[in-house]
């Protein structure tokens, strides 16, 4: 019985490693599937914007996200979250939020005064996926 | 009456842009008001601020910030329900959203003071003042004298008529 249970359990993270290592390559390569759409297809915002690149969110995590940010070759740069500063004044946090690559080279942590989808005051964070990204999403 | 043209290089804007369009190309030179930003968009700002024309002026505002969409948008009540800040006499105008390098022209005739925003940026205070004419003219209205829908930061950054009639022009740095 105990030999059961350990066995269901390998299985059990087993299964749970290699659908985490899945869902993380799959976001690799744009386009990000469902439930992520890209932001100029639903906001009136530049397909690449400069400094953030092309970019994916599902909406229903807005505004924090995690956003994706691919470059001109579709790959994945960066993950931004993008945190209303009165939201946090007011005691809002924003905990547990996904990650579109679990390897982080640097982070920049920045204002920004909005945009549509995210119109009012907030803060870029963003985790660069490799040492070069930034120079990829730059323009 | 105003008109207004939305560029159609970009937007395939089409036969009522170019109508409307013709209606003002005849008339006087076109002034720019430029939307621009900082790279990260810490900072996002209608340039001049101030601006003071002749009656009949096109004004064409192009977006230059490459990494964000903005508006200019009269404050109106036909227009999200604003408090009116221009002249009774004047049509208000909505650009919709800009994307960079996208443009969109008004023409304005009545003499007054005309204050419009962006959209998505009013809360940054992104907004700008034009003074058409002059108070001495027939027809003028001056500033609303409205603070209930704007906030202060909006209030505060506009320039005084007087100021920006005298200057021609007042920029976001000049502004104070």
């Amino acid at each position: 019985m105990l030999r059961n249970s350990l066995l269901v359990a390998g299985v059990i993270a087993a299964t749970t490693t290699i659908a985490s290592a899945h869902d993380e390559e799959a976001l690799m390569n744009a386009p990000a599937g469902d439930p992520y759409v890209k932001v100029s297809d639903v906001l009136p915002l530049p397909e690449f914007i400069p400094g953030l690149g092309t970019l994916f969110v599902d909406p229903a995590t807005l505004p924090a996200g995690p956003f994706l940010a691919y470059d001109h070759d579709g790959l994945l740069s960066a993950t931004i979250y993008m945190t209303p500063l009165e939201e946090l004044q007011n005691g809002v946090s924003y905990d547990g939020l996904d990650i579109g690559s679990h390897t982080v080279s640097s982070t920049d942590i920045y204002f920004n005064a909005g945009h549509p989808g995210v119109e009012k005051p907030h803060a870029h964070v963003v985790l660069f996926h490799d040492e070069k990204a930034k120079e990829r999403l730059a323009k | 009456m105003n008109c207004t043209r939305r560029d159609a290089m970009r937007l395939g804007g089409g036969v009522i842009a170019t109508l409307a369009g013709s209606l003002s190309a005849r008339a006087q030179a076109i002034t720019e008001i430029e939307m621009r930003g900082t790279p990260r968009g810490e900072r996002i700002w209608f340039d001049p601020l101030g601006l003071a024309v002749v009656p009949g002026t096109t004004i064409r505002f192009t977006n230059r910030d490459p990494g964000n969409s903005h508006t200019a948008t009269a404050y109106h009540p036909a227009i999200y329900g604003r408090k009116r800040r221009i002249p009774l006499a004047a049509r208000p105008w909505d650009s919709d959203f800009l994307l960079p390098d996208e443009r969109f022209e008004v023409t304005l005739t009545a003499p007054g003071v005309y204050d419009y925003y962006c959209l998505p940026h009013e809360m940054a205070a992104m907004v700008g003042r034009i003074v058409v004419g002059t108070p001495a003219g027939a027809g003028w209205e001056g500033r609303s004298k409205d603070t209930s829908d704007v906030s202060d930061q909006v209030l505060a950054i506009l320039p005084p008529a007087e100021r920006i009639i005298a200057a021609g022009t007042v920029s976001w740095e000049g502004r104070s």
